[in-house]
């Protein structure tokens, strides 16, 4: 599925949250969106998912628009953690499975693979409210892609995981780039970006400041910043 | 399963199980249970206690033995003397009560010596007995013949209704009336508890999904609108269950307890009050808790986590109140224009108009006005809640309800 944005626009009545966004998502590729803290990132997710209306420009998937594609083709990750807290991890697995059309036969199969993968086992039976916070997350990620998603939104994934968990949720994406899946994501830092994207936007404050792939942003900004750490002086080091 | 019948079925299976839930539904059964049984749990409490012995000290030439005769409460025993000797009873506890009869000037007066003071149904009793003692022995004094003392102490006007108007011919009788407030007093009670439970149910639910954001999960794969008509039919499901359930507990109870004798007095009252009544009342309960679900629905939609349901729903309950007061204001008296003036406010009528129709003479058409205000009210604000749901149910806010509205109209529009 191909994803495109034109002239996408999103105004407030005292404020201008997007401003004329405009990019591509080519089917299977992973696509970041890249910006501080209210730059706009999570505005143009529910845009691109319908759950706000845009004031201006056109969002649309294999040239249809928004409103009009079957919902379960999209897997979305919201950037607050929310998951039912009284529902046990796998209830909750299973509902929002079926609540995407799948059988729980085949969501069986799914489950049991994404528990195993995110070393979740111990905690199938547990309500989700006694989980830890990295493990709620965990459990919320596997819900947001457990109906194989043709699209998947991760909104600041990685934030709150510690290493180990980083590395698990990168295979992850990479496995399901590998499955077909195209998956845009957000991040306020750029060391999850580079290994991970084809191509990025840079946002800033609503306004797109770069667009295209990691190579070509480097071309265009890039710096080399190399950090040498020794006991020499600066004399014997500018000798070299 | 559609997305809408997973919604639904998610709510009722997971509420169904809850512990609140369970507990009501107990509660009105005990409720039920005691107002069935009350007689015996009386008896439970009441019935191995020894009768009341009270001694009868006649001073005077008349017969009142026939007057006070032993009940199961009170052993009378008559034609005492020795007041000394029965008050040293009294105090050792072995006697209730010493009542003595004298004449003072042609009228009665009676004397009732205690050590610990009577309870109060037997000083009732007490009094009573009395009151016709004091005019039988001011019957006796006039030297009638025993039948025409009879046709004094019995006497009673007949009282017939009359009715001119002839649109309003065949209205209640006081009985009937009676019967209807006894019967709209229950109904209404019922009616608020019931509003109370699904309304704070319906407003905690979605401030809760709100809250821990899991809605956003939702609402990606399933529409606002499916969702709020998904949260409400879960609701009502959830009363008519809990309804059913009472309702079949009740049969059980009028069916098979006491020989039937429930359900002969239940059958009794619902011919007295006639069938239109019982729908009335019923479509009424029906329609006011789905209008209350709504307006639940559209206040969990406005807050921005569960601990701020109890303040949105404050608006509602307090109506619910007011609601109640002024039916209970009806059980005096259920013609005042108060009651007339609720009787047609949609999220009030449902508690009052029942009432109406019970207790009070209406023409047909002041109920359907009534059921009629309630229907347009309720698809009015279903479909603004509608609307305005879709808006609200993502918009995260602080302040009061006034402040969290106009927050979501000022971010969606």
């Amino acid at each position: 599925m191909t994803l495109q944005l034109q002239h996408v626009t999103k105004k407030y009545k005292d404020f201008t949250a997007v401003n004329d966004l405009n990019f591509t998502i080519e089917k299977g590729e992973i696509f970041g969106l890249i910006g501080q803290n209210g730059a706009g990132k999570t505005t143009t997710f529910r845009m691109i998912l319908d759950l706000q209306e845009t004031t201006a420009g056109t969002i649309t998937w294999d040239g249809k628009s928004v409103n009009a594609i079957n919902r379960d083709v999209l897997g979305y990750l919201p950037e607050e953690r929310g998951i039912f807290p009284t529902m046990k991890v796998e209830d909750q697995l299973y509902f929002f499975g079926e609540l995407r059309g799948m059988k729980k036969a085949e969501l069986k199969k799914e489950i049991d693979f994404w528990i195993s993968r995110f070393e979740l086992e111990e905690k199938r039976k547990d309500k989700a409210e006694t989980l830890s916070k990295g493990n709620q997350q965990k459990v919320q990620l596997i819900a947001s892609f457990i109906h194989k998603p043709q699209f998947l939104i991760l909104d600041e994934p990685f934030s709150g995981l510690d290493p180990v968990n980083k590395d698990l949720l990168k295979d992850a994406i990479l496995l399901l780039k590998e499955q077909g899946t195209t998956i845009l994501f957000s991040s306020h830092q750029m060391d999850n970006v580079e290994e991970l994207c084809d191509h990025l936007c840079l946002l800033k404050r609503g306004v797109s400041l770069f667009s295209g792939s990691l190579l070509d942003l480097k071309k265009q900004y890039g710096k080399i910043k190399l950090a040498v750490r020794t006991d020499w002086s600066t004399t014997q080091l500018l000798a070299l | 399963m559609s997305k809408f019948n997973l919604l639904m079925t998610q709510l009722y299976k997971s509420k169904i199980k809850s512990r609140s839930f369970v507990l009501m539904t107990l509660l009105y059964v005990a409720i039920m249970s005691v107002a069935v049984f009350w007689s015996d749990i009386k008896e439970l409490f009441t019935g191995d206690e020894e009768a009341q012995k009270i001694a009868i000290v006649n001073e005077t030439s008349a017969d009142f033995s026939e007057i006070f005769v032993s009940n199961g409460d009170m052993e009378f025993i008559q034609d005492e003397t020795n007041n000394k000797v029965l008050e040293q009873k009294v105090k050792d506890e072995k006697l209730a009560a010493i009542i003595t009869i004298s004449d003072e000037n042609g009228q009665l007066q009676a004397e009732i010596a205690t050590f610990t003071p009577l309870k109060l149904n037997d000083q009732t009793t007490i009094s009573s007995l009395l009151q016709y003692a004091g005019k039988n022995y001011a019957v006796q004094q006039l030297s009638l013949s025993s039948e025409q003392a009879a046709q004094i102490m019995d006497a009673q006007t007949v009282i017939s209704n009359k009715n001119l108007n002839e649109e309003t011919v065949g209205g209640k009788s006081e009985e009937e009336k009676q019967s209807g407030l006894v019967v709209s007093y229950a109904v209404g009670i019922l009616i608020y508890f019931f509003i109370s439970t699904f309304l704070s149910m319906i407003t905690t639910e979605i401030a809760s999904e709100k809250g821990s954001r899991a809605m956003e999960m939702l609402l990606v794969s399933v529409k606002p609108a499916t969702h709020f008509k998904a949260k409400i039919a879960g609701v009502l499901l959830l009363a008519l269950t809990q309804m059913g359930f009472i309702a079949v507990v009740f049969l059980v109870y009028a069916k098979f307890v006491k020989g039937g004798a429930v359900w002969d007095m239940a059958a009794g009252i619902v011919k007295e009050l006639s069938v239109g009544y019982v729908i009335y009342a019923i479509v009424f309960l029906l329609l006011t808790i789905i209008l209350y679900l709504i307006i639940g629905a559209l206040f969990g939609s406005l807050v921005s986590k569960v601990e701020e349901a109890g303040q949105v729903l404050m608006p509602a309950i307090i109506i619910t109140m007011m609601g109640f007061y002024v039916m209970l204001s009806g059980m005096g008296n259920p013609d005042t224009i108060l009651i007339k003036v609720f009787s047609y406010i949609p999220l009030t009528s449902g508690m009052i108009m029942p009432m109406r129709i019970g207790a009070t003479d209406v023409g047909v058409m002041v109920p359907l006005i009534s059921l009629g205000i309630l229907v347009a009210t309720i698809i009015v604000a279903y479909v603004f809640s509608l609307s305005f749901y879709k808006r609200s149910v993502l918009t995260y806010s602080t302040g009061g309800v006034i402040q969290k509205i106009k927050t979501v109209l000022k971010v969606t529009t």
